[in-house]
């Protein structure tokens, strides 16, 4: 069921070298791009179909043509390695087994969107892959690859790392900004969109470490070649990871579009120990949780995942068997998004250190039914009233949970 | 004129601003959108969700009104079940860690999570766990003390440091519903304006050391007033209260909108001159250098201005344009040289590029558009000649130290009208007790050539004269401030077309 | 989070040393504004000094040129920076998801019954701290511990023990 396009380098030994990515075919498709005209370029990636890997799915290319058509103002790329949402695991094998894949897909997005200035904003516990990562990047500049004349071609294209430093919230695209700015990582309300008024107030492309290192294999191989993969609406391959409770847990290439039943039992081994399925959280901790009926019928693209009520996010599945106990971890949900909020809107701000007590509560054996029904009304009103989107990321899963396991809640409380 | 566009606010048409965002516009016309965070002279944050407003066939159907434009055909709804449920769903997460300690609070009554309670929650309180604890009676400087936990952090005190007055002292630190505004060690609040944070806060979370636990605000009368602290003119607010068998007094300044002289905000040293308004006022008249009743000490005014050769009247530059006049008309009838010296009011380099003037004096350019003379070569070499020095309330001793005073007024008779009790009132031979400027009506004109009109607002139980009045007694013919007007309409050219009763709340820019 | 605005003041001066100072300048010139400094400059000072104290604030906001108060902030929104002393062993322990479904607990447990400190504490000795954080993105190979910036991965108590001994 694997296939090797973004990870075709990742099991080569030492690729974060340059000397051996370049080997194995890195910084080979810059000739190809350049000779292309950007816009040439951003069509080819639009073609694609690539949908934005970091969890929205918004078509990448697309994107690319929000950007004003005249502007004074420089163009910046932010590239978000955050990764910060729980059960993904995926952009770190791209920074430390094969970093020039990345670095060559930020030169080509660059050339594409008219960028000469581009900043991966990484996790601050991303510690070792930091370095990888910065070590790469100076074997680019050393070689040429990046600078005033990238490989040779009059077109500068400069990368800087920004480290966060424990800020789950970077992760949106507009917090990210704001951290590369000196701030708190607090999102900012849109309009306007980064693509306008972005980074320092310039127009500014978003994109995901996966999105941006697809780009040298569409371009290089074609849009067509990436949507022989996948599925019509979710062309190509994603890396999928999968934890939890499971057998082989991995992160694993996969093309959009298998059926995930399938993909747990013959990708990561089925349900760890043998034990019966309880559910699955299918696209990081923000999706809500499917049932073993319901998965029945799910196929793993963003289509499905909408027509079953929840969402392809980072393609990080969590697996849950028969004795995990709902209300414990919805706690450890709440607790999770709780930390994480940056405190700026009152719905989330108040609302999800509330939803936490209530459920310590009910652990506790303090709780009423009165207090379940409380927690699933603060789903509804916190939801969608706040500037971006954390407190539905934790409002989601629990109003699923809270729907799909009442009666672990119920039995809590009598 | 601003371009209009026509929108619908719960169905009913209304023309507004085209381009205002949505809370400014539609309450232009009257429609109130509620909200805490927003504030007109700090631009829109959107931390709040309290002026959610739903837009029909809107893409979003859900904004702030805060951070969206008013709109040709927009169709705002603003009392839809969904849109009330929201206003009511964010006032009951405003309220779950607010202590509710509205009885000891002194912002219960002037309250915006009170009032919204009240209007849009008004539910019993379902938190039944444990609220969120954090520091209280934190000592910010500058006189502001500020409460963690009533605070709900709208972020318009640290907006305000950070783009009004850029010293950035205030942040707010954590995340999560840890978050709280606070400033960093060793680095308090230090700047001339600070205690707007007082007026901005929306919740009792800024209160001012110095009106803290002195008055419940719904005792409180406001009336409009201006500040004569120095040549602004800021409107302001005169909170004052007369308590059962005591005087009336004012118990704080706080600023008034004008937007074309001090927008929303005043300066601390200005809030702080109502005290010059309640303490250390001259209560008891004096003449022939003995305490005596008003009537004598006027009597003996009048009899030492008429058998004087060289009279010399001296004028406050904070008197009211209308004062002046009548001094001046005296001074003509009797001979006098009407001098407006006070270059002791002027310290300079002491104003900034924003709302504090180098002149403290509330109507110097009043003295100027009358023709008074301000030099203090004049003003000297009057002295030289003189055998009465009449001072209207000017405060020589911020011009010369107490030796030149002695020097400069020698054997000359020296008499007083004045609402200040001090040294100079002490020297004088005549004293005799004036209203100040919260107690009559008058108009000045501020540094920037702007007349403004402000009423009588504190009535002591024993008031004094206006010095118009007083001016009359001692056979002035101006008597009250309607004469004046008349006179300076037929003798000053910039006020000719000026009707005193049709000057604008915002005041009259003089051309000149 | 609890609240991290109560900041050590060391009573002396702090300032970069010559490597952090180079390093700082050789930054600066990457960003448009010298306010994106914040972030790096925090985190030179915690390599520098393993904590970051009232005094670095201060240092950080005059030598960038902003308010004290908007390093303060950032300071105590992101919780990678230590505002007290940590251990010579900063111990991270992943408490999220996938990690707390495969038995972080176990690993918390035991390193508070060996080295008698729980999460937020420094041993006495100074050379063990405890925290456990959100999601360090090792889902995979749950659950997931870091020292000092190290991964260890697949972790359990025996593993733990392990990887204690050779600290120790």
């Amino acid at each position: 069921m694997e296939v090797k396009l973004l990870s075709a380098r990742f099991d080569v030994e030492n690729c974060n070298k340059i000397e051996v990515a370049l080997k194995n075919g890195a910084y080979s498709v810059l000739d190809k791009a350049f000779s292309m005209e950007p816009g040439e370029v951003t069509d080819e990636v639009k073609n694609s179909g690539l949908r934005g890997r970091g969890g929205a799915g918004f078509p990448t290319g697309l994107k690319w043509t929000f950007l004003p058509k005249q502007t004074e103002k420089p163009v910046y790329l932010a590239v978000n390695s955050d990764e910060s949402e729980p059960g993904t695991f995926k952009d770190r094998y791209i920074l430390v087994r094969d970093p020039h894949m990345l670095i060559e897909g930020i030169i080509i997005s660059c050339y594409a969107i008219g960028s000469h200035d581009a900043y991966i904003y990484i996790r601050g516990e991303y510690t070792t892959q930091v370095k990888v990562l910065q070590a790469a990047i100076d074997e680019a500049y050393e070689a040429g690859y990046l600078g005033d004349k990238v490989a040779g071609n009059d077109y500068r294209v400069d990368v800087t790392v920004h480290r966060g430093a424990g800020a789950y919230i970077c992760g949106e695209e507009t917090a990210l900004l704001e951290s590369i700015e000196g701030k708190k990582g607090q999102p900012r309300s849109k309009p306007p969109f980064p693509a306008v008024e972005g980074l320092y107030g310039c127009p500014t492309i978003i994109n995901n470490v996966q999105s941006i290192a697809s780009v040298p294999y569409i371009v290089s191989n074609g849009a067509d070649a990436y949507k022989a993969y996948g599925t019509e609406k979710s062309p190509g391959t994603h890396l999928f990871g999968i934890s939890g409770l499971v057998e082989k847990p991995g992160m694993y290439e996969l093309p959009l579009g298998l059926p995930i039943l399938e993909v747990i039992e013959k990708v990561a081994g089925g349900v760890k120990g043998g034990k019966k399925l309880k559910g699955v959280i299918p696209g990081g901790s923000s999706t809500p949780v499917l049932l073993p009926e319901e998965l029945e019928t799910v196929t793993m693209d963003y289509e499905s995942m909408a027509e079953h009520k929840t969402m392809f996010g980072s393609g990080g599945m969590v697996v849950l068997d028969e004795d995990v106990d709902v209300v414990k971890l919805v706690k450890n949900l709440i607790d999770f998004y709780h930390h994480e909020s940056c405190g700026q809107c009152t719905p989330c701000r108040e609302g999800l250190g509330w939803m936490l007590k209530i459920v310590k509560k009910i652990i506790n054996g303090d709780g009423t039914l009165d207090d379940v029904n409380l927690l699933r009304e603060l789903c509804d009103n916190i939801e969608m009233k706040t500037v971006c989107v954390l407190s539905a990321a934790c409002t989601m899963p629990v109003r699923a949970f809270l729907d799909k396991f009442r009666h672990e809640f119920e039995a809590y409380v009598q | 004129m601003a371009e209009m566009v026509k929108l619908s606010v719960n169905g009913q048409e209304v023309e507004v601003e085209a381009g205002k965002n949505l809370i400014d516009a539609v309450g232009a016309v009257g429609i109130e959108i509620p909200h805490l965070c927003y504030h007109p002279a700090l631009g829109a944050d959107g931390n709040c969700r309290m002026c959610l407003v739903g837009i029909e066939d809107g893409r979003p159907p859900l904004v702030p009104a805060c951070k969206t434009p008013a709109a040709e055909g927009m169709k705002v709804q603003l009392d839809a079940e969904h849109i009330k449920k929201i206003q009511h769903d964010v006032m009951e997460l405003e309220l779950i860690n607010h202590p509710t300690d509205c009885p000891i609070c002194d912002q219960a009554g002037e309250c915006a999570l009170q009032d919204y309670y009240q209007k849009y929650d008004g539910q019993e309180s379902r938190m039944t766990v444990p609220q969120v604890q954090k520091s209280k009676k934190l000592d910010f400087g500058c006189g502001v003390i500020h409460d963690q936990e009533r605070c709900i952090l709208c972020a318009r005190c640290v907006r305000f440091t950070r783009q009004i007055t850029k010293t950035g002292e205030l942040g707010i630190v954590n995340r999560t519903d840890d978050a709280r505004v606070t400033t960093f060690p060793g680095r308090p609040l230090n700047n001339r304006y600070a205690l707007n944070v007082v007026d901005l806060c929306p919740v009792g979370a800024m209160t001012s050391s110095d009106f803290r636990f002195k008055q419940r605000v719904w005792f409180l009368t406001r009336d409009k007033g201006i500040c004569h602290g120095c040549s602004k003119g800021c409107n302001i607010f005169i909170d004052h209260h007369k308590e059962k068998y005591k005087d009336d007094i004012i118990y704080r300044y706080r600023p008034f909108v004008n937007e074309q002289v001090n927008g929303y905000f005043m300066c601390d040293e200005g809030r702080m001159t109502y005290k010059k308004e309640n303490q250390d006022r001259l209560l008891v008249a004096k003449a022939n250098n003995a305490e005596s009743i008003i009537s004598s000490a006027v009597d003996s005014l009048k009899n030492s201005i008429s058998s004087s050769n060289k009279p010399v009247f001296l004028v406050s530059p904070n008197c009211s344009l209308e004062q002046m006049y009548a001094i001046k008309k005296l001074g003509e009838a009797k001979g006098a040289t009407v001098s407006g010296f006070s270059d002791g009011y002027i310290l300079e380099g002491d104003g900034d590029d924003f709302l504090i003037q180098d002149d403290k004096a509330a109507n110097r350019a009043g003295l100027e558009l009358l023709g008074v003379d301000t030099t203090k070569e004049a003003f000297e070499s009057a002295m030289k000649e003189a055998d009465l020095l009449v001072n209207f309330n000017n405060d020589l001793a911020k011009s010369y130290d107490a030796a030149a005073l002695d020097e400069l007024i020698g054997d000359c008779k020296f008499a007083m009208v004045a609402t200040t009790q001090d040294a100079l009132t002490e020297k004088a031979e005549i004293a005799i007790p004036a209203a100040s400027y919260s107690e009559y009506s008058g108009s000045v004109i501020n540094t920037d050539n702007i007349l403004q009109m402000f009423n009588k607002a504190v009535v002591k139980n024993e008031p004094f004269d206006d010095i118009v009045n007083i001016v009359s007694r001692i056979g002035g013919d101006v008597n009250e401030n309607s004469a004046a007007w008349a006179g300076m309409k037929a003798s000053v050219p910039a006020l000719k077309d000026v009707e005193p009763e049709q000057i604008p709340e915002q005041g009259l820019a003089l051309n000149s | 989070m609890s609240d991290r605005s109560q900041l050590i003041e060391t009573g002396t001066p702090f300032q970069f040393d010559a490597e952090r100072d180079a390093e700082f300048e050789r930054l600066v010139k990457r960003y448009p504004t010298r306010e994106s400094m914040i972030l790096p400059a925090l985190w030179l000072t915690q390599e520098q000094e393993g904590w970051i104290s009232a005094e670095a604030i201060g240092y950080i906001a005059d030598r960038i040129g902003t308010f004290a108060s908007k390093v303060f902030e950032v300071a105590t929104f992101y919780t990678m920076y230590n505002l007290h002393p940590v251990g010579e062993y900063h111990i991270c322990v992943c408490r999220t998801l996938s990690c707390y479904l495969l038995g972080k607990q176990q690993i918390v447990d035991y390193l508070y019954q060996e080295l008698g400190i729980k999460p937020g504490d420094v041993s006495k000795d100074g050379k063990f701290s405890l925290e456990e954080v959100e999601c360090l993105g090792h889902c995979g190979t749950a659950p997931v511990v870091q020292v000092n910036g190290e991964f260890h991965e697949d972790m359990d108590v025996e593993k733990m023990k392990a990887l204690l001994a050779t600290l120790k």
